[in-house]
Formats: structure tokens, sequence, C-alpha cells
């Protein structure tokens, strides 16, 4: 396979992982806050959104003059926006295209239609029914889309390539995820508003991971904050939990791999040292420190997805 | 079952006013149907407006979401996804018609083949003063790199598309030659494949000759002129890039022969060897059937910034390690003047007589015929020699004093540049219009696509029908609001 169709399979699946999680957080966020036990600021909840996508007052100060809409403007279809969903959707078209010869004809147009639903929406404002039906809409795409990657391509390179972008990405989205309901619910804490607040954030959280049916299933109980991160960082049966989706990228990498074995310094090698660093974790022990954790979390994840791609260019 | 069907009543043919000037290739001169079109009317006359205009919707989005689509160049810089306009009704053009026109179109090719191995070798028929030198020396497309050089199975035009109309004298006259990657060949399989989708009930009335086995015969063919000696060769389709207007066509067809596309960028030379960079490193190509134009293909050879093309490639090309497809140069035949001499040549090589007919050319660089042209100039089409895509053409019976006037100047400053047709009525097809909501007549032509590889013709069965979708439109390019019909060649 070529080099540059190789890194535009990747970043195909990278930008569909990304879309998705953005859709289905903001979707999450947005319409959990009309029903928020009512000292939930909705300016949090639109704090957090803009904290999860990466637009934040640090790097833009403009966010802090948007309203409400506008806001949710830049995050969903703002083509000028690099981050948001629709430039992911784009680019994740773009790169199905530059790859469009070895992609069977039924996923392509898949994406294809995924992309051309999403420019159905040209408002420059949504109604909260059009971000609803927009972010609904994204998530739906994406299982269709992911669906055909899964039955209509040979499981091969093409597909692994594919895969381990989604499984780099997903990772890291839920650890962006993560960092920013820990955040949430920091700040509520600080305010005092007590058991309620802090269990509609957990809910929240695992909503956002197509998680809280599952977590109900696996506790038989109504999730805390601790069993919210163990299931969402530890499970291993959870197709959206962080270790999860590093046994899956390693999975991958052997698969692309010629060469067999660990060479140090490899993404081989560093990929597996940290699947097998947290396969053996527990969340007692990392639950009191939880923010540095999911800090340091996402910069193995950055140095994963940087050694990814200088392996395939 | 009618014999004919009456163009009045409340059918959706019943504004068609046939005109009486042109041929129609749907109705004669009576307005009967002909035979081999009655089956496809008397569905369509079945049909309400509202059905076919829910077919028409139903094709369009097929080929929306198949992303069979091409870009128009404009201020945005992802381009404007246009559709190329699709009509229901299907040309169809009778076995023995056919037959005709594909002998015609191998003769002309075979011809033009061996005209440019000529061109590039002892120049006989430069010598023996059948074409003129100068028409050959003095164009763009004339490779000093080519000189001396055979290519595989003495092939250079693997792949032409000769374009065709039918005039009122109901006989077929070649348009023009393109010999430099013709394109459109993916839109004759995608129309087929949307006219299945729509009208399954007509095809199973009708014997139509498939169309289905182009990528097959061209990955033959290609595979035919791999360099000597290379058993299993490694062959990629070259595209200059995603943001091409064809690029749908150069993915469609490696996808369709199972081989890969490649941009420019994916290949490079080592000791006059070409391979592509994969993920487990280098992969030597073989035969590069390439979607680049010649200025474009090697930077240190031709335009020297361009960044489509691979650096050093004519020299591995020149040593026999790679194979391109079409050759380069071949251009210098592509080209409306040279054009006018392919009877010549014909006769010349074959020693036969031409089967299809040329237009009358009139050559602005004759002296009799610039006079003609000057006089003349609202009777005639002015075409520049080397543009394509409709561009350039002045049509006289259109044009204003003042517009004739500024383009006798424009001929004069250099009339090597300049042919003159007398104007063809290209044949006329019912076609749906989506404003009138009725069938009316459009005029069309056809391209065909013929394939030469080592001892090997193929001629595609049927090839495009462009449509001029503008009323009284005689331009059929896409690129210029033309459309196209699926083209059926019907066996008995």
């Amino acid at each position: 396979m070529l080099s540059r169709i190789a890194n535009s399979l990747l970043w195909m699946g990278r930008y569909l992982e990304r879309a998705q999680h953005t859709a289905r957080y903001v979707n999450v966020h947005y319409f959990s806050a009309l029903d928020a036990p009512n000292l939930s600021k909705k300016e949090y909840v639109l704090d957090s959104i803009s904290c999860m996508t990466g637009l934040s007052y640090e790097y833009d100060e403009d966010i802090l003059n948007l309203e409400d809409q506008n806001l949710i403007y830049k995050i969903t279809l703002d083509e000028t926006n690099p981050v948001s969903i629709k430039s992911f959707i784009n680019n994740a078209r773009e790169n199905a295209r530059g790859a469009r010869d070895i992609l069977s004809s039924e996923l392509w147009e898949s994406i294809n239609k995924f992309y051309h639903s999403a420019n159905a929406y040209q408002g420059k404002t949504l109604t909260e029914e059009e971000i609803l039906s927009f972010t609904e809409m994204v998530v739906h795409q994406c299982a269709i889309v992911n669906g055909y990657i899964d039955h209509s391509l040979l499981h091969d390179e093409t597909w692994s390539l594919i895969q381990l972008g989604i499984h780099t990405e997903a990772a890291g989205q839920l650890t962006r995820m993560l960092i920013a309901k820990v955040r949430d619910i920091e700040k509520t804490e600080q305010l005092k508003l007590g058991k309620a607040m802090e269990t509609y954030q957990c809910i929240a959280m695992l909503k956002s991971a197509e998680g809280y049916d599952m977590s109900r299933v696996h506790y038989k109980s109504v999730p805390n904050l601790k069993k919210a991160l163990e299931f969402l960082i530890l499970n291993k049966d959870f197709p959206r939990s962080i270790i999860f989706n590093l046994e899956a990228v390693n999975n991958c990498l052997q698969k692309i791999s010629l060469v067999k074995g660990e060479e140090k310094g490899s993404v081989e090698f560093f990929a597996g040292k940290l699947q097998a660093s947290y396969s053996y974790l527990t969340i007692e022990e990392i639950q009191d420190q939880i923010l540095p954790f999911l800090e340091k979390t996402l910069d193995n994840l950055y140095k994963l997805g940087s050694l990814v791609d200088q392996k395939i260019s | 079952m009618k014999d004919s069907i009456q163009l009045n009543g409340n059918s959706i043919f019943s504004s068609y006013d046939s005109e009486k000037n042109l041929y129609d290739e749907v109705f004669d001169q009576t307005g009967k149907v002909k035979k081999y079109y009655q089956k496809v009317l008397s569905l369509f006359n079945k049909l309400t407006l509202q059905d076919l205009k829910k077919l028409n919707e139903f094709a369009r989005a097929s080929f929306f979401n198949q992303g069979v689509t091409f870009a128009v160049y404009s201020d945005n810089l992802k381009g404007v996804e246009r559709i190329f306009p699709f009509d229901l009704f299907p040309r169809i053009i009778p076995l023995k018609e056919w037959e005709n026109l594909e002998k015609g179109i191998i003769q002309r090719n075979r011809a033009i083949n061996m005209f440019l191995y000529d061109i590039y070798h002892d120049r006989k028929v430069l010598k023996d003063k059948i074409v003129p030198s100068e028409l050959i020396f003095s164009s763009n497309y004339y490779l000093k790199e080519m000189i001396g050089f055979t290519p595989p199975g003495k092939v250079y035009t693997h792949i032409s598309g000769t374009d065709l109309i039918k005039h009122k004298d109901g006989e077929y006259y070649v348009l023009e030659d393109n010999l430099r990657c013709p394109s459109g060949v993916s839109y004759v399989l995608s129309n087929r494949e949307a006219m299945k989708r729509t009208l399954s009930k007509v095809f199973s009335s009708y014997n139509i000759k498939p169309v289905h086995d182009y990528p097959e015969q061209l990955l033959s063919m290609i595979q035919s002129v791999a360099p000597e000696g290379v058993d299993n060769p490694t062959c990629v389709v070259l595209t200059p890039g995603m943001y091409n207007s064809a690029y749908y066509e150069h993915s469609f067809l490696a996808q369709s022969m199972g081989i890969q596309l490649v941009e420019g960028r994916d290949l490079y030379v080592d000791k006059n060897f070409v391979y592509m960079k994969t993920l487990h490193g280098a992969k030597r190509v073989d035969v590069i059937y390439r979607r680049v134009d010649d200025d474009f293909i090697d930077p240190l050879c031709f335009k020297a910034d361009s960044v489509l093309g691979i650096p050093g490639l004519m020299g591995c090309y020149r040593e026999g390690n790679v194979t391109l497809i079409n050759a380069p140069g071949t251009g210098a035949v592509d080209d409306k003047a040279v054009y006018t001499y392919i009877p010549d040549i014909i006769k010349y090589y074959l020693s036969e007589e031409p089967i299809l007919k040329n237009v009358h050319t009139y050559r602005c660089e004759l002296e009799d015929d610039l006079k003609y042209v000057m006089e003349n100039m609202e009777n005639l089409v002015v075409k520049p020699v080397d543009e394509s895509g409709g561009y350039g053409i002045f049509m006289g019976h259109k044009s204003t004093a003042e517009q004739r006037k500024e383009f006798q100047d424009r001929i004069k400053s250099n009339p090597r540049k300049y042919i003159a047709q007398p104007i063809m009525s290209l044949s006329v097809h019912s076609t749906f219009i989506e404003e009138s909501e009725f069938f009316e007549p459009r005029h069309i032509d056809l391209r065909s696509f013929c394939l030469m590889g080592k001892n090997k013709d193929f001629v595609l069965k049927g090839g495009l029908s462009r449509v001029a979708l503008k009323k009284g439109s005689l331009i059929v390019n896409s690129s210029q609001g033309g459309g196209s019909k699926d083209t059926w060649v019907l066996e008995g």
C-alpha cells in the first residue's frame, strides 16, 4: 500500500471518530442541561463543551463573547473552525476520497452520503431541534460508516489502518471528555451542589461514551464517580473504554507491521508498554489523583499518535 | 403494442415539435417512431410526469451519493461539485450501423498510430508530401524526446476517444480525434448502472450489448504493453490528484481494474527505474496509465515547475523500463489542422478508403482557405487547433458583425492556430427537459472509446452520447452545460 494512502486511511478513521465523539458530547450536554438540577448553570454546560472540543479561552478570547447559539454554531457547523464537527466530516470525506480506489463502493457511498447529509444544514444559527437532529445524524451516520468498515472491507492492512485511526482517536477523545467532566465535577463541588449534581454529572459522563446502560448492567446500581471512571478507563469489555482502545491499537499495529517483536523506541514498543501499564491498574490507585492521571494519559496518547504518523509516512 | 406513438394528447411528448431540417434519431420525417425506439417510447408514454420526475430524482441521487461528480472551479477552494446531467431517454444504435462505425474507428486509429510512428522515425509521410512538415514541426505537442524511440508494440495511442456526429444526411462524421488521455468512459459505465436501476423493465425487453467489460479490456491492454521481460507487471493509474475535475473517473478506473491509483508524489525514479513509496518500502512500477498531460509528467524534461510529475520519468521511459499510456507526443496528431489530413493518412498507410467521413475543413494557413473563411464567417464554425473542452470556439450563425470582425483579426494574426468548418447540424434526440417538463429534441454527439494494445484492438460498444441541454445549442461539453445519455448498441 502507498504510504500516502495509508496516511489517508488512518486520518479518515481519526476524523470519523472525532466527529462522532464531539457530536455525542454536544448532544448529551446541551440537552441534559435542560433538566439539570436547578443550580446547574447553563454556562457550565457550554463551558464544558468548548473545553472538550479544544476551543478554550486560553487560545481564543472571542469565545468569551459568543452567545450560546454562536458557540454551538462554531462547534458544529462552522467550516472556518478546524475543530468543528463539520470540518471533521469534510476531512474524513476528503481522506476517503483520496483512498477511494481501495475502499468498497458501499463504504465510500456511506461516507459520501454522510457528507451530503451534513451539507444539508446550512443555517448560521441552529434551533434546538436542529442541534438535536444534527448531532443525532452524525452519531447515526458514523455507526453506519463503521458498519461498512467492518463488514465490507477485507480485514487486512486497509481495515487495520482505519481501525488504528479510530482507536487511537477514541482513546484520546474519551480522555479529553473525562478531563472535561472531572473539571466540571470539581467546579460544582466548590459550589456545594451536593450528591444529586454528582450523579447528574456521572450520568452525563457515561452517556457521552454511550456507556450509561451498560454500566448499570455491569454494576447493577446507579453509578457513582468511582464506578463511572473505572468503567470508562479500565473495563476491558466495554468498547469505548481507554483500555479496550489501547488493546485494539496494539492489535492493529501487529497487523500492519512486517517486523515481529517490538524494537525499543518503536511505536509497537510504546503501544505495548502503554497497554501493559493499564492492564494491571486498579481504580483505587488512580482515583485520588485522577486529573493528573488523565493528563498524563493524554500526553501518552499524543505521543502514540505522533509515533503512528512517523511509522506511516 | 402500437405501430407508432402519436405525438399529441396529454403525453409527455406533446410539445415535441420535430425540426424539419435536422436528423432526428428517434422519429422519422413523417413523425413516426423508428422501430427500435418503439418499446422505450411506449414505456415513457405510460409514465406520468410525476413518475418521470421521481425517476429523474432517483437517478440524480444515485449519482450524487456515488460521488459521480465533477468539480467546477470557483472561488470556493474545494470547487463546487456538480452531477454530469444524465438523461433517462437512451440513445439506440442498431448493430449494423454500429459495426460499420466500429470498423471505421479501428481503421482510423490504426492509421493514426502508424502515422505517429512515422513522424517520430523515418518521416516518409512528410517526405512524400502527404502532410506538410511545417504542420507537424510547428505543433507544440510534437516532442523531440520521442524521436527515434519505439514504444512497446509500436503503440502510441492506447486509448483514443473519437468524437462523432450524425449530420442531416444521416451519415456519421468524425468531429475530432482525442488522443491525449480522453475522458468520459466512467460516465458510460455509471450511466448504464443508473439506467439499469431506474428503468429495469426496458432492459429485459431489449438485447443490449454490455459495456461492463471495459475495465477488464483496459487492464489486459495495459498489461499487453508492459516492458519487455516483465511477466507480472505492476500497473498504476496516475492522477493529478483529488482536485482534478476528472478525479472520480481516475479512481473509478483504478478501482474497477483493481490497480493502484497514484499521484506524482507517490512515485520516484532511481537508476532509471520507477518506484512507488509504500508502507513496506519501494515497489517497482512497470506501466503507468497517466491522466496527466505531457507537459506535466516530468519536470526535468518539460515544465520545470510541475509538481504533478515524476522527475526523471522520461529517462526511464526511453530506456524501456516503464511504459506510459498514452505515449507522450501523441498530441501532434490530436490537432484540428492535422485532422484534415486523416483521410489521406488512412489511404497512405493502409491503402484503404476511409470508412468514416471527415467534416470538410478549411485551414486558415492556406491562402485560398483563409480567403473563403474571411468571406463566409457567418456560415462557419471557427476553432483554435489546440484547445479542448469547447473553449475559444466561434459560431458564425450566432455572431454579430462586430464579433465577426474581431475574430477575423484574431485569425489573421495567427492563421496556423485556426481551422473552420461548415456548421454541421448535429442530429437531435428526444431529451427530458426539466424546465418545460417535456421531452424535447436536443443536439447530440457520440464519443467512442477505442483501445489498442500489442496485437489487440477493442472498441467499447456504445460510448458516451453527449447532449446539449440548451435549446438550439451545438456545444455538448460538460463544462458548457452538456449532459449525457446511456447509449445502447442493439443486437438484431
